[in-house]
Parts: structure tokens; C-alpha cells; sequence
């Protein structure tokens, strides 16, 4: 891996070049709060942004797309070609992009790669930003805190400059035309160190630290703690909405309004949604909230990990804040602590 | 009507549709018109052999499907309801009247007292009067299509479901996930009631999109957890009692809510 060290009033400047080839996305404010989205000038870009609703998914997966269209005249697929833009994105934080490299398990790498999935991924270059954790950040307890790789570059904040990594060549072209790019100093790497011991100090120390969590959560399978903590679910959805990882879709077509074609849809699903294991015939085989609850989060922080060796969870608080119930993985480590307290039953 | 050249238009077996309108403003069958665009494309997939709104032809005999728009609340209309279901394959049911009772459904309280509070002679035009209900709690409903009003194009969606078949799911799921999606913040975090936690979602968060939180108009979800979502409004510091006054606006005779 290559290291250089940019200025941060050299941002701009790379934004732009990169907006010379490429669409921009990045954070903005949107009302009171952060939002991934294209931008027209890099002043818009709010790089302290703490978290934005979604994550940089939606330019993967998009919660609707197109998959290909239809004559239901004369039943026939007709031509068709899904758009994708070359895009950047500018300023993702470590949590989302190893939620990216979680996705890419399944959808680039895995058995069935997902050509939708493939395309926007080799389009898209990725530009990472450190960050501080918020009082709902728990990536350092998963290793997300720090992207290792399936970023362009990452900028390292190390005070008024950036420790920029540099992972792809395409990205070191035009950090190279668009800035001056030089060699880490001594006191820039010492700074790099101190900028890491900062982060990792300060995550929020109510979130308990809790050790084999997979095998927890087979242990602890049958509790009543489940029901409990599922039975408050709204059936919203909000939490797979804002989820980096979760990547469940359903598949539906519509038709337009003359009845003549149509298009056949892959929309989000969430699996905390009432009809979401419901299968032909009309049986639902997790028909109540508290069975769903714990089902989503067995695929966060148990199934994923015995296939692919890694949560899928990234720690990134967002269900955190988007559930109104309060139900999200801080709670279920909150429950193992409490097992493991001397007096637990 | 079917003179093109396609195969669907050209179906000499195009269902006969009927459009009814029962207790309501009308503004859910206005809608329909409102889909001018493509109001001939779908006229061209139906053989339409009723619609009050459009043409005074009278009801025929026999039909395949009728759509009714509005609230039961006379004997007549629920006559009226009864004697469509006996004739229709299909029933849809359209607009917030029509699957919860919506705004007439606010008189279902102390019903048998309010005519005579209004009107000191109960004038003969308001008919027999029973207390307001949804059209599927009368009758079993085929379809529905929800909210106030409904949208033209879920219309047109849920009339082709019932012409042609449909592999979509009816989610029951509430609307927060609609908002998480479209990236609106949340009303709660500012301390502004909205009852999307316990409606149901598939409007996309229309009102929230326009800085207005959710009236409800979707109704109830089945899924709803009232229980939890009045934790949430205390947390939010949201009086319980001002959440449940505003579910009764489109919920009044939801048996969830009353035994809540």
C-alpha cells in the first residue's frame, strides 16, 4: 500500500477533478441530517458529518431497480440495459466500506455473482474518511473501525492534513493531477498513531465488550430475553432500511398502465417486515414479531460469521437511531453482559 | 371500446367493471379521472358499464368486478354493498371510507346520539342511518387500495392485479422504513407526533416527504404494535392520549384500537 500526505485545503481541488469524469457522491446535510448525495460543487461535502441515514448501499443495491422489461403481450423479455453511472464516492466512513466488502461477499465474489451488483461496483470508486466514533458506535467491536481494503484511497485526518492510502491506480492519477501528493514526515507518522489511539479511546464505554458473541447467541437461543425484546418490534422496517449490510430484495413486476409491458423490479425487502417469510400457500414460518427480531439478529451477529468468518454487522449505530422499539445489537450485548454478571439466573 | 391492435385490448372477454360510491367526498373516484394520461389505456383493458360519475346509464344485471368508493353508513348502502358482492367475481375497495371507515367512520362513536344532536327533524335524505363502517367489515374484500386519497397509479396497479394476476406482496409492514428510505428525519427526534409507527406503509411516505408527519390515512396496520409505539411516544416525549385522539381520525371502528 502507497501513502501520501495531502493538505486538507487540497479536498477541493480533488473533488473536482474527480467530478471532471466521474459523478460525486457525498455527504450533505439534508434538513438536520447527513445524507449521501450527488453533488454539484465540493463546498456541499460535510466530511464531519457523524452518519448519514442510509449508507453508500443504495448506489449498489438501489432500494428499486430495474432488472430487465417485459411484452406480457406476447410474453416475451424485451431488450434491455441497466444504466450505470461512473461514480464516485467521496467520503465514506471504515463501518460502510467494510459493509461494501461484506456485500461484495455476496453479491461479486460469492457463487451467484449478481451482474446488477458487478457493474456498479467496477464503476464506482470508493473514497474513504476516518472518523470519530459517536455515542452509538460500536465498529471497533466487529474490526470495522478501520477499512483495510475495497476503498480507492482513505484520508486519514491527522490535523489540517491527510494521511491519504492509496489502493488503486485509476484514484493515484488523479490525486497525483489534482494535488501535490508528498512523503509522510517522522511527525506525520507519529501523528497517524495518535489519531488512531484517539479514536480507539473514544468509543462510548457503556457498550459492553463482549467476547464470543456468535456462540452467545447459540447458547442463549431458547431465553426469553427473545421474546421479550422482539414483542416491541413495530414492523416497521426502519432497521434493515438503514442497514449497510442488510441486502434481502424481493422481486415483483409491474405493469405499466396500458397493460401492454412491463418491468420486473428488485425492491429492498427487510426481514423484520410481517410478510417476509411467508411462502406459498400462505404460511408464514415467522409470523410474529419476536421470532423475525431474532431471526435478523442471528444473521447479524451468528449465521453470516459461520459462512463468511465475519459479522455482519458493522457497528455503525444506525438501528440504533432508527429504531423507535430500541431494539438493535447494543441491546443483545446489554442481555449477554447481564448473563455474565455474578448473580445472573 | 377494444378496437386496437393488441392482445389485451383485444380481449373480447374484457371484464365489466362497475365504479360505486358510497358515503364519501367522491375525491377517490376524481382520482381515477386524475390519471389522465393513461385514463384511455385502462378504460381500453375493461368493458366500464357503470360509473355514476361519468355516464347516468343505470347499473346493469350483471358484472365482473366492482370498485366502491366510501363508507357504509345506511341500510340501503349496505344493501347496496351486499347485493355487489353477490354479483361481482372481484371486490375493490377504494380509498380510506371504503377500507376503514375513514372520516365518516369518526361518527361511530355514540353514533345513535348524533342525528339527533345535528338535526332537530332527522331530514328523510340521510336515509336510514346505520352506524359508519368500513365496506370490509361488511362484506369479504378482494382488493383494496388505501389512504386519502387513494393514488391513481395504485389504482391502476391493484385494478391490474385483479384483471391479470400479480406476484407483488401486500406488505402489512408500517411506514418508519418508508422514511429511513426516502431519507427524511424523523418527526419523533423533534419531538412532533406522526402516526406512521403503527400505519401502514405503501404510500411512500408521501406527507412526510412534504415536512408533514403521517395522518393515519392508510389505516391500522394489522401488525401494528400500539403498545410500542405509545413507549415511543412517551420516550419522545409525545402525550399518549394526543396519539391515540389522532388514530381514531381514520381508525374509529378498528377493533384494535377501541380494545387497545
Amino acid at each position: 500500500m502507497l501513502y501520501r500526505v495531502i493538505e486538507a485545503s487540497e479536498v477541493p481541488a480533488l473533488v473536482s477533478a474527480f467530478m471532471e469524469a466521474y459523478e460525486v457522491v457525498a455527504p450533505v446535510r439534508k434538513g438536520k441530517v447527513y445524507a449521501f448525495d450527488v453533488i454539484t460543487s465540493p463546498d456541499q461535502i460535510e466530511l464531519n458529518y457523524d452518519r448519514t441515514i442510509t449508507s453508500p448501499k443504495k448506489y449498489f443495491l438501489p432500494p428499486k431497480e430495474t432488472l430487465m422489461t417485459f411484452d406480457s403481450r406476447e410474453n416475451q423479455v424485451t431488450d434491455f440495459t441497466a444504466e450505470i453511472t461512473p461514480r464516485v464516492i467521496f467520503g465514506a466512513h471504515a463501518c460502510d466500506i467494510n459493509a461494501l466488502n461484506r456485500l461484495d461477499v455476496v453479491f461479486k465474489d460469492g457463487r451467484y455473482p449478481d451482474p446488477y451488483y458487478q457493474a456498479r461496483r467496477a464503476a464506482t470508486l470508493i473514497v474513504g474518511i476516518s472518523c470519530m466514533p459517536t455515542e452509538t458506535c460500536f465498529c471497533h467491536l466487529w474490526s470495522s473501525d478501520e477499512a483495510r481494503f475495497g476503498y480507492d484511497l482513505f484520508l486519514q485526518d491527522i490535523g489540517g492534513k491527510y494521511l491519504v492510502s492509496i489502493s488503486s491506480v485509476e484514484a493515484a492519477n488523479i490525486l497525483e493531477s489534482a494535488c501535490n501528493p508528498r512523503e509522510a514526515t517522522d511527525e506525520e507518522r507519529v501523528e497517524f498513531r495518535h489519531a488512531t489511539r484517539k479514536r480507539q479511546a473514544a468509543f462510548n464505554p457503556d457498550i459492553p465488550k463482549i467476547q464470543e458473541v456468535a456462540m452467545l447467541m447459540d447458547a442463549f437461543h431458547e431465553d426469553s430475553f427473545w421474546d421479550e425484546f422482539g414483542s416491541k418490534c413495530l414492523s416497521c422496517t426502519a432497521c434493515s432500511s438503514v442497514c449497510p449490510t442488510c441486502f434481502c430484495f424481493d422481486i415483483r413486476d409491474t405493469l405499466e398502465p396500458d397493460g401492454k409491458t412491463g418491468r420486473r423490479e428488485r425492491v429492498w425487502d427487510a426481514c423484520t417486515a410481517p410478510q417476509f417469510a411467508e411462502v406459498a400457500g400462505g404460511h408464514n414460518f415467522r409470523s410474529d414479531a419476536a421470532t423475525r427480531v431474532r431471526h435478523r439478529m442471528y444473521h447479524k451477529l451468528n449465521g453470516f460469521l459461520a459462512t463468511h468468518d465475519r459479522m455482519l454487522c458493522v457497528g455503525c449505530g444506525r438501528c440504533v437511531k432508527a429504531c423507535k422499539a430500541n431494539i438493535n445489537p447494543i441491546e443483545v450485548l446489554k442481555f449477554f453482559e447481564r448473563k455474565g454478571a455474578a448473580d445472573a439466573q | 371500446m377494444n378496437t386496437q391492435s393488441n392482445a389485451i385490448q383485444d380481449r373480447s372477454d374484457a371484464l365489466r367493471v362497475v365504479v360505486v360510491g358510497l358515503a364519501s367526498c367522491f375525491g377517490c373516484q376524481l382520482q381515477i379521472t386524475n390519471a389522465e394520461a393513461h385514463l384511455m389505456d385502462v378504460l381500453g383493458q375493461i368493458d366500464l358499464k357503470y360509473w355514476q360519475l361519468a355516464s347516468s346509464d343505470p347499473m346493469p344485471e350483471s358484472f365482473d368486478v366492482a370498485v366502491i368508493e366510501g363508507a357504509v353508513t345506511t341500510e340501503e348502502s349496505e344493501r347496496t354493498v351486499l347485493e355487489l358482492r353477490k354479483k361481482a367475481s372481484v371486490l375493490i375497495a377504494i380509498g380510506a371510507c371504503a377500507t376503514t371507515a375513514g372520516i365518516p367512520g369518526m361518527a361511530a362513536e355514540d353514533f345513535i346520539e348524533r342525528p339527533v344532536s345535528v338535526y332537530e327533524d332527522v331530514p328523510d335524505a340521510c336515509g336510514e342511518m346505520i352506524s359508519p363502517r368500513s365496506v370490509g367489515s361488511v362484506v369479504p374484500v378482494d382488493f383494496e387500495v388505501r389512504c386519502c386519497p387513494i393514488d391513481s397509479y395504485d389504482f391502476i396497479d391493484v385494478l391490474q392485479r385483479a384483471l391479470y394476476g400479480s406476484n407483488k406482496t401486500i406488505s402489512t409492514a408500517t411506514l418508519c422504513g418508508s422514511c429511513k428510505r426516502n431519507e427524511t428525519g424523523c418527526f419523533y427526534q423533534q419531538g412532533v407526533m406522526c402516526l406512521g409507527l403503527v400505519t401502514r406503509a405503501g404510500c411512500g411516505a408521501r406527507c412526510v416527504n412534504l415536512g408533514r408527519p403521517c395522518n393515519g390515512c392508510a389505516g391500522l396496520s394489522p401488525d401494528a404494535n400500539l403498545p410500542a409505539a405509545r413507549e415511543a411516544c412517551k420516550t419522545a416525549g409525545v402525550a399518549v392520549e394526543r396519539f391515540d385522539k389522532a388514530l381514531e381520525m381514520f381508525n374509529q371502528t378498528d377493533p384494535a384500537l377501541r380494545d387497545a
